[in-house]
């Protein structure tokens, strides 16, 4: 480091008056450069929790199974692009600025989603095609996104070392593995309550303050 | 409280800040100037000054004309220099406490 450089801007300041200066500016810091995840959370909450509750209901009863309504698949659909379109506008406003490991790890993580959520519509017309009955499809169309995302956050949480998405990626998986066993109609109502109702606790933990 | 074992170039609010804010970064990354005069609150020569005192502190530059970019990142040097001044400034606050009562 070079010499000479502090006498006259550290006059004045004693050890305690630079604790305060690191904590606050490690706390500012911490707020603006980190991706705000109550936000996320919730919006994915609503998705599930309105969206497949919609869907739910709109095939709730039907004998024999026929479809969800074609509204309800519709609200669901607007439901993830207003959750991704907050994703993606919360992860940018951390992001601006910050280049590096980080942003490749973001491109990545991004793409990854992208091609999984392509998958998951290819996947869908094959399994049509291969004649494929209203109820596996229904079972497909419910679980496969879950599965996705819970993969992506999986492997995301190499690079992120956190537990909380870690937990939270092995229990979509989970989801999408078992829920297909309540039905082409239940399935809706599961994904939507086991998935709803985690989202909206990761929503809780982590708006509560963070010890610094 | 003496302040005298504090790295001096580190010990000065702006500089402090702008090490404190850089080491919030993950190893690899690097922050815009742009954002980081956001972040720090000065005006783009306050900060090219203070930078320039930093030497634990890489500046790089890419691109030219408007569409230049400056970046900002911590050197593991820069690290390791304010670890050991967050470890000193510990000790510090630590002998300044009174003893408590047992």
């Amino acid at each position: 480091m070079k010499d000479g450089t502090g006498a006259s801007e550290a006059a004045g300041m004693d050890a305690r008056g630079a604790a305060v200066i690191m904590w606050e500016a490690r706390e500012r810091a911490r707020r603006e450069l980190t991706v705000n995840c109550p936000a996320i959370f919730a919006s994915w909450a609503l998705v599930y929790l309105l969206g497949y509750g919609v869907v739910w209901l709109s095939v709730r009863g039907q004998q024999p199974f026929h479809a969800p309504a074609g509204w309800a698949l519709a609200l669901v659909t607007l439901l993830a692009l207003l959750a991704l379109g907050v994703t993606a506008g919360v992860t940018d406003r951390a992001a601006s600025g910050v280049g590096g490991v980080s942003a490749l790890r973001r491109r990545i993580y991004w793409l990854s989603l992208a091609i999984g959520l392509l998958w998951d519509i290819v996947m869908q017309l094959a399994l049509r095609s291969a004649g494929a009955n209203r109820g596996v499809l229904s079972v497909f169309a419910a679980s496969a996104p879950l599965l996705v995302a819970g993969v992506v956050l999986v492997a995301g949480t190499a690079a992120w070392l956190n537990w909380y998405m870690f937990g939270l990626g092995i229990w979509l998986i989970a989801v999408a593995a078992f829920s297909g066993f309540a039905g082409p109609a239940g399935v809706w109502a599961v994904d939507a309550l086991a998935v709803g109702i985690p989202f909206l606790l990761m929503a809780a933990i982590t708006l509560a303050p963070r010890r610094s | 409280m003496s302040a005298d074992r504090l790295n001096p170039v580190i010990h000065a609010p702006a500089r402090l800040r702008l090490m404190v804010t850089l080491a919030a970064l993950p190893h690899g990354d690097n922050l815009s100037f742009t954002r980081l005069q956001d972040l720090i609150g000065l005006t783009p020569g306050n900060l090219i000054t203070r930078l320039r005192k930093l030497d634990d502190v890489q500046m790089t530059k890419s691109g030219s004309g408007v569409s230049a970019l400056t970046t900002v990142a911590l050197t593991h040097e820069g690290r390791a220099a304010l670890e050991h001044y967050t470890a000193v400034l510990r000790q510090l606050l630590e002998s300044a406490e009174p003893a408590q009562p047992r």
